[in-house]
């Protein structure tokens, strides 16, 4: 709900100056767009602007610190010298109003109206890392254009790795060769060096020099921006936003620190190549993203706004990371759901928060403050004040159900809403609503890492496992089917993910991975790993059935029926039966009634039950699948899984206790089966025996620690068993605990 | 029993019908013993519902509006959102916050609308 604020204009965000005040977004993305159109021309052309009267200020404190640098060869040509004083005229005029402005503005405050257009060519030596890299790149550029040269300026720590620092190297050799082609060599050295010491490449430490004054908060400054990505316009709006956002200059080491701590800046190398595309495609994307760009531009604003406080618990609160997300244009928000956009990094950024995160009470207080305006909410003053929000907000969306509404007023609102925050909280300290809150919307947040990665993968997108040790293995699917089959099924999986790293077209790799995946009840990635065997072997009917199966188990029947229909006309022998032209329009009755023809033509086959069974299971048709299956069962006796289907066919049609018996039957036959472990628990958990359901579930963790589904039913039957102490350990994952206190 | 609806919620409804024949069943019936209207939409809230009745006094699922009375609590959800909540992957009272879960009538029936109360697929 509060997501939704923001994005259609919070009060907080206000652009003095700008055209329509109420609408600070559209304000600020118009602004940036506008700006962005000349980007292209701006950057082509020669560096023409007016050098400002408040630029020799900054002028000098930046010429200072030159004499610092050590190593350059530029250094010399800064003494006064012809070259010299172009050089400084060069800079002067590269040094656009922007940047001096805002130099200004951080040491004088006054609140200024930028033109936006004007700051193209400075390089932005404040605002994320990847555009200030990128606008400093191209200021060299075009001081290489204009033939003017280029003045190093002390940027440093940028964070880049080895990789990108050669890259840029290399590069910009390579440019300043051809830029400055009539000139000498030792020229064409010099300007390469100058920006590769700016951007401390050659491994030279050009920041340890002592800067002065203003310069090291320029550089304090540039370390706190690091690491936040910015969106796909390379923006020059951070001029204006600085102006808008100096609420309460806190201390910026803190947030530079904290910042730090918290993130690598990496990517910078894709970003710098991103930057020739974006200037190109600058014009398509104005079109596509104006209302993106105006959600990101003013969830950054207001990143920048929350980020102020320095406090660092609500530095590392996750709200504050989502609303930079947001910014950055990692996710975005359409129809009040939030949506992970293109550009979004991988999901180590949950892992990070939840180290993190500290709790965000005085977040919570900020934000209330920013909100005060817009809302009439009193968030702090405790349940009322939430209530009267939501019900505020119902009214606004018109479903309000006048009763429920005077209902739930009548009704004594301390207990519930206490009760209601009790449980959001989920054992965390928050003791205030607004706590809770911000303990919810973390939640929230977690949720939907959560959510977006079990989307990718349901998209087919395999998501691998970070720091695997058998990648560089020499033979890794031979090692991946050792470990399988000594039941070892989480190494299997890193095994088999290092042999698909190294062949992704090895249609056996994948199938084992998803195999391996399957048994280890993770059917999103038992499905990603499917879909890419698929694609590189689209007649394998072992892929065609588990995909079948795990579609079954998450009630996906359209698809699950389209697999194993395929798996009937992929089959050498049945494949007569089923006429091709059905497949778009599939009807369950007309699927079931091919299976049982071939189940006629070929009665031993226990491979037609097999699909039969599972068939009947989508239709819940519980009784005939069990009968398939056991007909399966007499030819097959020995197939672990095949008991395991018998068994969950049975607990989903509530006969547990013959479930029980056939899933002991599948862990006989294989120990490590994560999913029978779990599916044990279920039906004991099914059952009313919770206590009992734990020790299993806790025992099938123990075996593969990423398997989710089983950690949420954990923690229902931890509350259903009234073993809430236990929660904590539930939630945080802690096995050995649980293990000690849950042993089978 | 095959329902022909196409809804996942349509298999967890049928599985619950099976389950409250069950003994456990028939604790929760003891436990709960409130009537609750479940409308469920395909995409959207309030779009092409199906409703579903969970019948914790009598102990038994039936399609369509409660015809005996006014429920307890009416629950709105989406097809997805109500699987999440119903295995446990989304929290009610975080589908309540986003609006993912609308709620009418009396709340502290509301409040008794677990996770727990339903039974969760197996897999195969």
């Amino acid at each position: 709900m509060a997501m939704r604020e923001l994005v259609t204009g919070g009060a907080a965000c206000a652009v003095p100056g700008s055209s329509s005040s109420s609408n600070p977004f559209g304000a600020l993305a118009n602004a940036l767009v506008g700006s962005s159109s000349k980007t292209q021309e701006r950057l082509k052309e020669i560096p023409t602007a007016t050098p400002t009267t408040s630029g020799s200020n900054v002028y000098t404190g930046i010429g200072e610190p030159f004499t610092a640098l050590p190593g350059s060869e530029f250094d010399h040509q800064l003494q006064p010298s012809g070259q010299g004083s172009e050089f400084l005229r060069g800079f002067r005029s590269a040094d656009q109003n922007g940047f001096a402005d805002a130099w200004d503005e951080i040491h004088n405050p006054p609140v200024h109206r930028f033109p936006l257009e004007h700051n193209q060519l400075q390089p932005e030596l404040d605002g994320p890392p990847q555009r200030v890299l990128s606008s400093f790149l191209h200021s060299f550029v075009n001081c290489s254009h204009g033939g003017l040269p280029f003045r190093p300026s002390p940027l440093p720590g940028l964070g880049l790795s080895e990789g990108d620092k050669k890259c840029i190297r290399d590069r910009s050799s390579i440019m300043a060769r051809h830029f400055f082609a009539d000139k000498s060599e030792n020229f064409v050295n010099a300007q390469v060096n100058a920006l590769l010491s700016s951007l401390d490449i050659d491994n030279d430490i050009r920041d340890a020099g002592p800067l002065p004054g203003r310069f090291r908060e320029l550089e304090e400054y540039w370390n706190d921006s690091q690491v936040m990505k910015p969106g796909p316009h390379a923006a020059d709006g951070w001029i204006s936003e600085f102006a808008q956002h100096r609420v309460g200059h806190g201390n910026p080491n803190a947030w530079a620190h904290s910042f730090e701590q918290q993130h690598g800046a990496n990517g910078w190398a894709s970003e710098f190549e991103h930057e020739q595309s974006q200037i190109t495609t600058i014009d398509q994307m104005r079109g596509a993203n104006i209302p993106s760009l105006a959600a990101m531009e003013q969830t950054r604003m207001l990143a920048h706004t929350l980020a102020q406080n320095n406090d660092p618990k609500f530095q590392n609160s996750k709200f504050l990371q989502f609303v930079s997300k947001m910014s950055r244009g990692e996710i975005t928000i359409e129809d009040n759901q939030v949506k992970p956009s293109a550009y979004s990094a991988p999901g180590d950024w949950a892992s990070e928060y939840q180290r993190q995160y500290n709790g965000g009470q005085s977040w919570a207080d900020q934000f209330v403050h920013d909100e005060a305006s817009k809302k009439s909410t009193e968030l702090s003053h405790g349940p009322h004040g939430w209530v009267n929000e939501f019900s505020t907000e119902q009214e606004q969306h018109g479903s309000v159900d006048d009763q429920w509404v005077s209902e739930f007023s009548k009704l004594n609102v301390n207990d519930w809403v206490d009760e209601f925050g009790r449980k959001v909280v989920e054992g965390a300290s928050g003791e205030d609503s607004a706590d809770n809150w911000a303990n919810a919307y973390d939640e929230y947040l977690n949720e939907q890492t959560t959510v977006k990665q079990r989307s990718e993968t349901s998209r087919g997108v395999y998501v691998f496992s970070d720091l695997n040790p058998y990648v560089g293995h020499p033979n890794p699917l031979k090692k991946g089917q050792e470990l399988f089959r000594k039941g070892l099924l989480s190494e299997a999986v890193l095994a088999l993910e290092a042999e698909v790293l190294k062949n992704p077209d090895n249609a056996e790799g994948w199938r084992l991975l998803g195999i391996a995946h399957a048994e280890n009840d993770d059917d999103q990635q038992a499905i990603a790993s499917m879909m890419r065997a698929q694609e590189v072997d689209p007649t394998n009917l072992e892929v065609l059935l588990a995909l079948g199966v795990s579609h079954t188990n998450e009630l996906e029947q359209a698809a699950a029926l389209r697999y194993l229909y395929s798996w009937l006309r992929y089959h050498p022998k049945y494949s007569t039966i089923a006429p091709p032209e059905l497949a778009d329009s599939l009807y369950f009755a007309d699927v079931a009634r091919f299976f049982n023809d071939a189940a006629i033509m070929s009665p031993e086959d226990a491979d037609v039950h097999i699909v039969l069974g599972v068939l009947y299971n989508l239709s819940r048709e519980y009784d005939k699948a069990i009968e398939s299956f056991k007909t399966a069962l007499k030819l097959k006796p020995r197939d672990y899984s095949l008991w395991n289907k018998l068994g969950a066919t049975q607990a989903n049609s509530v006969q547990s206790a013959d479930a029980i018996s056939a899933y002991q039957q599948a862990l006989d036959l294989k120990p490590n089966y994560v999913r029978a472990w779990a599916n044990m628990g279920i039906s004991y958990a099914n059952q009313g025996m919770y206590e009992e359901s734990i020790r299993y579930y806790v025992r099938a963790l123990a075996m593969n620690p990423k398997a989710d589904n089983a950690w949420q039913y954990l923690r229902i039957s931890l509350s259903c068993a009234s073993r809430n102490d236990m929660m904590d350990a539930c939630d945080t994952r802690n096995l050995d605990v649980l293990q000690k206190e849950f042993p089978l | 029993m095959a329902s022909s609806s196409e809804l996942k919620s349509a298999a967890l409804m049928d599985q619950m019908k099976l389950h409250l024949a069950s003994d456990a069943g028939k604790d929760l019936v003891k436990k709960i013993g409130l009537v609750y209207q479940i409308n469920i939409a395909p995409k959207k809230i309030s779009f092409n519902e199906e409703i579903y009745v969970v019948d914790l006094k009598k102990g038994e699922v039936t399609k369509g509006p409660y015809e005996g009375g006014k429920p307890d609590a009416t629950f709105s959800f989406t097809d997805q959102d109500f699987f999440k909540v119903a295995t446990g992957k989304m929290n009610p009272q975080i589908a309540f916050m986003r609006g993912a879960m609308k709620v009418k009538g009396s709340l502290s029936a509301a409040q008794k609308f677990t996770p727990d109360i339903f039974p969760k697929p197996s897999k195969m």
